[in-house]
């Protein structure tokens, strides 16, 4: 196969000539994805070189575990997996090292998220999408770190309640409190920042 | 609204209620403002980070980022080298040299904190004159560890030549 071939054919075919060991076709699929898995990375990690490393790894993992995909999702999710579950590795580690967030306390002990007044105004009406992005980069950067996991899972990997407890290794209770935090925490911060302006 | 009122209002709107639930907390919020309010704010939130991810760019050029994903994987599969097996010498080498420096400490050790007492002198040889017997005279060569004891009879002291009985004829 050559490189014209390789830039023109689609993920099944690269991924099966990856699969004989075809190197430039394993290339390709690294260009075509790498900012996706890298995104990925820095929304949970919120570290840029932290998050080069690991999707750097999630590649080379990919390239050893090749032979293992079967093609049941694309390849696109599959790598996907390979990045979170890098990344939820990391932050497990990360957490052994420090003392639990001030975030997670106040979850611990009652929820604040309950007695949030709601916000009436959606704070992100009418923003550029750059800006917006820029807002929610920094909202999402005040969150503990289990509290974006599950935003992350749920909002950008689509994945369910269940399958969110599974891959965290929490209860669904966990996960869905977790994500009404999250999402009530974000809310007040977006109006907070609008407020600033 | 209790939590679990609101817990329910969220799963309403992630799709992750069954059918019947659903049509209830449907009814519920066509009468209760306070819950509309909330489902509306959790929405507005969901809306907001909706392609948030496709902004995110590698900030590393596709050719660098391949070279160090490239390179890491050639690395883990080459095969670490297998050592080549010790010659003997070597081997006895390896054992030798720290038994051999081991040995030097410990005597180097044993000369430094042997204890002060009759054996240790200052000079490797001496005389010395017997108290009890002012005719009798002793050399230590320690370095030899030779004694050499000499008498001088008949005895020339003042005691001998007044002692008749203790004279040797």
């Amino acid at each position: 196969m050559t490189a014209t071939d390789h830039s023109s054919a689609d993920d099944r075919t690269l991924v099966r000539a990856a699969q004989r060991g075809d190197m430039a076709a394993f290339e390709e699929l690294v260009a075509r994805h790498r900012d996706k898995i890298y995104a990925r990375a820095y929304s949970m990690m919120r570290n840029e070189e932290e998050a080069v490393d690991l999707s750097q790894e999630a590649w080379v993992k990919g390239w050893q575990r090749l032979r293992q995909f079967q093609g049941e999702a694309s390849f696109g999710t599959w790598m996907t997996r390979v990045v979170i579950n890098l990344c939820l590795d990391q932050l497990r580690k990360q957490k052994r090292q420090r003392t639990e967030s001030i975030e997670a306390m106040d979850e611990e002990s009652g929820g604040v998220e309950r007695q949030m007044p709601v916000v009436t105004s959606n704070p992100t009406a009418g923003l550029e999408r750059a800006e917006l992005r820029q807002r929610i980069d920094r909202a999402l950067a005040l969150l503990s770190h289990e509290h974006r996991t599950v935003l992350v899972l749920h909002e950008f990997e689509e994945m369910e309640y269940k399958e969110i407890a599974r891959t965290m290794g929490c209860s669904i209770g966990t996960v869905m409190s977790r994500l009404f935090y999250a999402r009530r925490k974000l809310a007040a911060l977006l109006a907070d920042l609008k407020k600033q302006d | 609204m209790d939590f679990d009122a609101q817990l329910k209002l969220q799963a309403f709107l992630d799709g992750e209620l069954p059918e019947g639930e659903a049509s209830k907390v449907a009814d519920w919020l066509a009468r209760d403002r306070e819950a509309a309010a909330l489902l509306e704010e959790l929405r507005n939130t969901r809306g907001a980070m909706a392609g948030f991810e496709a902004g995110i760019q590698l900030p590393e050029s596709r050719e660098f980022f391949w070279s160090k994903v490239q390179r890491e994987i050639q690395r883990r599969e080459t095969p670490a080298p297998k050592s080549a097996p010790t010659p003997l010498l070597a081997r006895l080498r390896r054992f030798l040299v720290p038994a051999s420096a081991l040995a030097v400490i410990l005597v180097a050790g044993a000369v430094l904190i042997r204890p002060a007492g009759p054996f240790d002198h200052a000079h490797t040889a001496g005389i010395e004159t017997a108290l009890a017997d002012a005719g009798a005279f002793t050399y230590h060569d320690y370095s030899a560890g030779a004694t050499l004891v000499w008498l001088s009879y008949p005895a020339d002291n003042e005691v001998a030549d007044n002692d008749e009985a203790g004279t040797i004829e």
